[in-house]
């Protein structure tokens, strides 16, 4: 049975349209604007802007959901740790070593929304970005190619493996092995035999792969390869760097000459 | 061993994603005893529909009874006792440190007495010519040694039902040959095989029952000589029947015996023919 674990969605947007090595700019820029800045405004604004960015970008309802549905339980927890953990200023509430402070509170929302953008940032490039246009643009910029391969075999056989698991699973339990009851230790010792027939396998499909690769002259020496496919900038690729560029360059002024959004409720 | 249970699949509907479905209302009964082929062309459905018989998959509609019980609500683990199942590829159950204890491995968990365990992995090896790789690792043998292993690990769980998954792919004719004697050997104890493969010699050779599978539905199950006769039925699943087979049928015109099946049958019955008889 296929299993797919590639996030890509095939949708005509222009954020799609965009090169993958914008993508990996604005992915770039944004996680450096999401850490440079503490205030909970602005990090209301990324999330409300990363989610115009998903619509405008046709991605699906369902989309939106799984995000919310994985990261916020991180959200949360991370909310709640900071307030409790971190108490600064006068506290509203107390009890045993615990202090509850209004600020305290602010800063962990502003961390569990940092971490809520943060996705929709990644999952923003993922979800528009296929796999070979991803090592393209990774190739693109100077990453050896063979680094590049690395990585689309890595992903490649991520759903591989996953078939592979669940056919040794079944090759076990059809041996009468069941691991249904146990818990802990006890379950993991009792899927031994699953994980060690999976390294086995593991090993041998990546030897027989290394070979097959060799053998039609991936590595050979002294031969420049060519692409079949290549990617290239257009003009609009080159609006986009500019303004993501002259965003961060703003950003980065704002905050270090106005301390701009370094207070969790005060902009400037 | 226990006596083989009845196998019975009523309306089996099965698919991996929506509104695709891999079987279709599948109806069948495999006797107690039986010796069966499953045959199809690639991706008809015939280890979909295998894998329901231990529990593997469950189905989407429809019933899997062993001895007129549903074993909806059985564990694959717990059907393993009935059901043994050798897996196409025998990678995918190999992980012992020494080939004695990958035959094991299944007695083990049936919790059986550890003579009891000992005998039937001896007796595995023995039957299997693999006695002398017994302290060897079975990850490092040879294709061929490997699947031997697989296929003699499910032989010493001894179950009344064993189902194998194309077990003579990248065999030679001599190791395939030496197997199917083996498999031959077990159905004569009683025991009900269930062959998935796509050598039609095998099955004209040893396999005297045969089910063929189209698109997910069961299009023939008889006699091999009586599937290998539907030439026509056969070829609408692109099976082509042995050589030996053709000629036969090409020559009951000539007053040859119709439904050859091996090369010792057309010799027969070939001299029939030029003795008059």
């Amino acid at each position: 049975m296929p299993v797919v674990v590639d996030l890509y969605l095939h949708r005509q947007s222009w954020f799609h349209r965009a090169d993958p090595r914008v993508k990996l700019l604005f992915v770039a820029a944004s996680l450096v604007l999401l850490l440079v800045f503490k205030n909970i405004f602005i990090m209301l604004a990324a999330l409300i802007l990363l989610h115009l960015l998903h619509l405008s970008a046709h991605m699906p309802g369902e989309k939106f959901l799984f995000i919310w549905r994985t990261l916020l339980p991180v959200g949360i927890v991370m909310t709640v740790l900071w307030t409790l953990f971190y108490p600064t200023g006068n506290p509203i509430l107390e009890f045993w070593v615990i202090k509850i402070t209004p600020y305290a509170m602010v800063e962990g929302a502003v961390l569990g929304l940092r971490i809520m953008a943060m996705a929709f940032v990644v999952f923003a490039w993922l979800y528009s970005t296929d796999q070979p246009s991803l090592v393209r643009s990774l190739v693109k910029l100077k990453v050896p190619y063979e680094w590049g391969l690395v990585l689309a075999l890595a992903l490649r056989y991520i759903p591989t493996f996953q078939g592979m698991y669940e056919i040794i699973s079944d090759a076990q339990q059809a041996r009468g092995l069941d691991y249904s009851d146990a818990t802990g230790y006890k379950r993991v010792r009792a899927m031994m035999p699953i994980f060690i027939a999976m390294i086995i396998s593991s090993l041998r499909a990546s030897d027989q792969l290394a070979k097959s690769l060799e053998s039609r002259a991936f590595g050979a020496h002294g031969i420049r390869r060519t692409y079949i496919h290549d990617i290239h900038y257009r003009a609009a690729d080159y609006f986009y760097t500019i303004i993501l560029l002259l965003v961060v360059a703003v950003a980065i002024y704002m905050r270090i000459a106005y301390n701009f959004g370094i207070h969790p409720i005060r902009l400037l | 061993m226990a006596s083989a249970p009845r196998l019975e699949i009523r309306d089996l509907w099965f698919d991996y994603e929506a509104d695709t479905p891999v079987l279709r209302g599948v109806s069948l009964t495999i006797e107690p005893g039986e010796f069966v082929a499953v045959i199809g062309q690639n991706g008809s459905g015939k280890t979909t529909l295998v894998k329901h018989f231990n529990g593997l998959l469950r189905p989407h509609r429809g019933q899997v009874l062993l001895d007129h019980e549903d074993i909806l609500h059985h564990s694959v683990g717990a059907l393993a006792r009935r059901v043994g199942y050798v897996f196409q590829n025998p990678d995918h159950q190999i992980f012992g440190a020494t080939t004695h204890e990958e035959i094991a491995f299944g007695p083990v968990n049936f919790d059986l007495p550890e003579d009891e365990v000992e005998a039937r992995t001896v007796d595995a090896l023995e039957s299997f010519r693999l006695t002398e790789y017994a302290d060897v690792q079975p990850a490092m043998l040879g294709f061929g040694l490997r699947r031997k292993v697989s296929i003699a690990a499910v032989y010493a769980m001894q179950t009344p039902i064993l189902i194998l998954d194309e077990p003579t792919t990248g065999l030679d004719w001599k190791s395939t040959s030496e197997l199917m004697q083996l498999i031959g050997e077990l159905n004569r104890q009683g025991r009900t095989i269930i062959l998935i493969t796509h050598d039609m010699r095998v099955v004209a050779e040893y396999v005297p029952r045969c089910m063929v599978i189209r698109k997910g539905e069961v299009l023939i199950h008889d006699s091999t000589r009586e599937v290998f006769r539907q030439a026509e039925l056969l070829e609408s699943t692109h099976i082509q029947v042995p050589q030996i087979s053709q000629l036969g049928r090409r020559m009951v015109t000539l007053g040859l015996q119709d439904g050859i099946l091996t090369v010792p049958e057309f010799c027969d019955a070939y001299n029939d023919l030029m003795s008059g008889t």
